[in-house]
């Protein structure tokens, strides 16, 4: 379990987080959700242990991810946005930090390799960015780690392999694990992600399960634009209204209207979220 | 679990960084190992007296030994590039192994197996071209572990004649000792290029030395202003003369060497202890 207790964290003189508090549990997969510059890769790399906490603590399991102890780091992997990769093979990559990793499993790196449609006999800079991001997506599977970290996964992903992505997470995940994905395409995740939690700059705006938001939030789609909706958004066909869901209906969540929603009514949604 | 040091894991991460080291040094090593080839070609396709006598086997031992330090000097920088850096380097500081361990491995490849590898592969080379009958005459590999040979060849060199004292003190030295000696000068140059690693992102061995450089000029400056305005000093060297001068150079020399070897120590342990810290707390 991942708790972070009264986290102040600052780049130099920006402030990227004040006081906040969140706990991960175990086998679920969260949408970690924000706009650009709020510190989502920075919450991961405070997890991670890549960053360390100014005020505040952040806990894995009970170790503390800035001592960086092998114990700590054997049990999760940090996939950046960024793809780095050396001069060599996937296969000779993961078979080099594989040993390091008690679960990792060289078969299931190969069964995934196949499944994501990656060439295995070349080297990464011979692979296209697509690619590359398969190639170290199906790395990080294959080490079964208890918490993956992905950070922007789908940037640079064709369709195809969005769904392909989208059906390996779902595989992976089991009561044990943890992933969070850091994204701002929502779409992508769609369907993967529960809970979701909304970042704002130096605040948490949103931590809630699907069934938690739809209990409060009614997503409708229908003809018209309602006037009480906290968002409304034209889609081809009519309007999605995210509303107050005073009477208890059952909706589908639509994860960019529920984001721009939030967006829109950061302190209204917030207390809504919050009051039992 | 032990997570300061265990020796499975140890051995992972010398592995680990041990398939790096030559796709990461191998040209480095390579470019050094050609200069005395260079030399050879030059020398025998230009035979001089002078071109000659500058690769005798004690000259080719100094040059070998002077691309080796080039070799430590550059290995840092060239196997642990990207360390602390903060996009390419999370991979490095994600890895499943202690601060110490992934200290200890960066201090094997850069202080031992660096000099070892470009060491033996610069006399294997120059044993082979010695093997012909060319310019190079006698072995560097026959004196390379020789310091006493080495030193007496410099002073002959040089026209300095020592006194018999010097010699017999040289001569007493376990060669083990004059091993260790040399090691610690390994160590305080590896290391400083080690910190210098870790603290700059660009251009770190270029900085380090640019600093090294300044420092010394600071140094000298400072060295040579306190022996010109010391009369002790000044009144010391008033007293030598040609009689007394090799009394004189090895008493220096012995001095130096004591300051040196201190120096070095020092130095080596402060730049360890920066490394070992930044490894800990380097953030990305």
């Amino acid at each position: 379990m991942i708790k972070i207790n009264n986290l102040d964290f600052a780049y130099n003189n920006t402030q990227v987080f004040k006081n906040i508090s969140l706990e991960f549990e175990k086998g679920n997969i969260y949408g970690l959700l924000g706009e650009n510059g709020v510190g989502k890769t920075t919450l991961l790399k405070l997890i991670c242990g890549l960053q360390k906490p100014q005020h505040g603590s952040v806990t894995v399991d009970g170790l503390t991810p800035s001592m960086r102890q092998p114990q700590f780091l054997q049990n999760v992997y940090f996939l950046p946005e960024e793809v780095i990769t050396e001069d060599t093979t996937p296969e000779k990559f993961i078979q080099k930090i594989g040993v390091f990793y008690p679960r990792y499993d060289f078969a299931l790196f190969n069964q995934l390799m196949k499944e994501l449609e990656v060439d295995l006999s070349k080297k990464f800079n011979e692979l296209s960015h697509g690619q590359k991001k398969k190639a170290l997506l199906a790395c990080a599977l294959s080490l079964q780690t208890d918490y993956l970290f992905l950070d922007e996964p789908t940037n640079g992903l064709d369709i195809p392999s969005k769904a392909l992505f989208r059906k390996v997470i779902s595989q992976y995940c089991n009561d044990e694990t943890t992933v969070i994905i850091s994204t701002h395409q929502v779409k992508d995740v769609e369907n993967l992600i529960d809970p979701i939690i909304i970042l704002d700059r130096d605040d948490v705006l949103l931590k809630a399960s699907f069934a938690e938001i739809t209990k409060k939030l009614y997503f409708e789609y229908g003809p018209e634009r309602l006037q009480n909706a906290y968002y409304t958004e034209m889609l081809p066909g009519g309007y999605i209204n995210v509303m107050p869901n005073e009477d208890g209906l059952e909706s589908n969540i639509n994860i960019e209207a529920l984001f721009n929603a939030v967006m829109k009514n950061k302190e209204t949604i917030k207390n809504l979220m919050q009051n039992e | 679990m032990n997570n300061t040091l265990n020796i499975n894991r140890f051995g992972k991460i010398l592995k680990h960084d041990g398939l790096n080291f030559f796709p990461n040094l191998i040209l480095t090593l390579a470019i050094l190992w050609a200069i005395p080839v260079i030399v050879y070609l030059a020398v025998a396709l230009m035979p001089t007296n002078d071109t000659k006598d500058a690769v005798d086997a004690f000259s080719r031992v100094d040059l070998i030994s002077t691309l080796a330090n080039i070799a430590i000097i550059i290995a840092p920088a060239r196997l642990y590039r990207y360390c602390n850096d903060s996009r390419k380097g999370i991979g490095y500081a994600m890895l499943p192994a202690s601060t110490l361990e992934k200290f200890l491995s960066m201090l094997i490849y850069c202080v031992i197996v660096t000099p070892i590898v470009y060491v033996a592969g610069a006399l294997a080379i120059d044993s082979i071209l010695a093997l012909f009958h060319g310019p190079y005459e006698g072995f560097a590999v026959s004196i390379y572990f020789d310091t006493f040979a080495k030193i007496n060849a410099v002073f002959q060199r040089d026209g300095i004649m020592l006194d018999e004292s010097f010699m017999l003190y040289y001569a007493s030295i376990s060669p083990i000792f004059m091993l260790i000696l040399s090691a610690i000068g390994t160590l305080a140059i590896s290391s400083i290029f080690m910190f210098g690693n870790m603290i700059f992102k660009k251009r770190k061995t270029g900085k380090m030395l640019g600093i090294l450089i300044i420092l010394f000029i600071i140094f000298m400056i400072v060295v040579i202003n306190y022996v010109a305005h010391n009369e002790a000093i000044n009144l010391y060297f008033q007293q030598m003369n040609d009689d007394n001068k090799a009394e004189f150079i090895k008493n220096i020399i012995f001095r130096t060497m004591d300051i040196t070897f201190y120096a070095e120590i020092i130095i080596s342990a402060l730049m360890l202890f920066g490394v070992y810290r930044k490894i800990k707390t380097q953030k990305y």
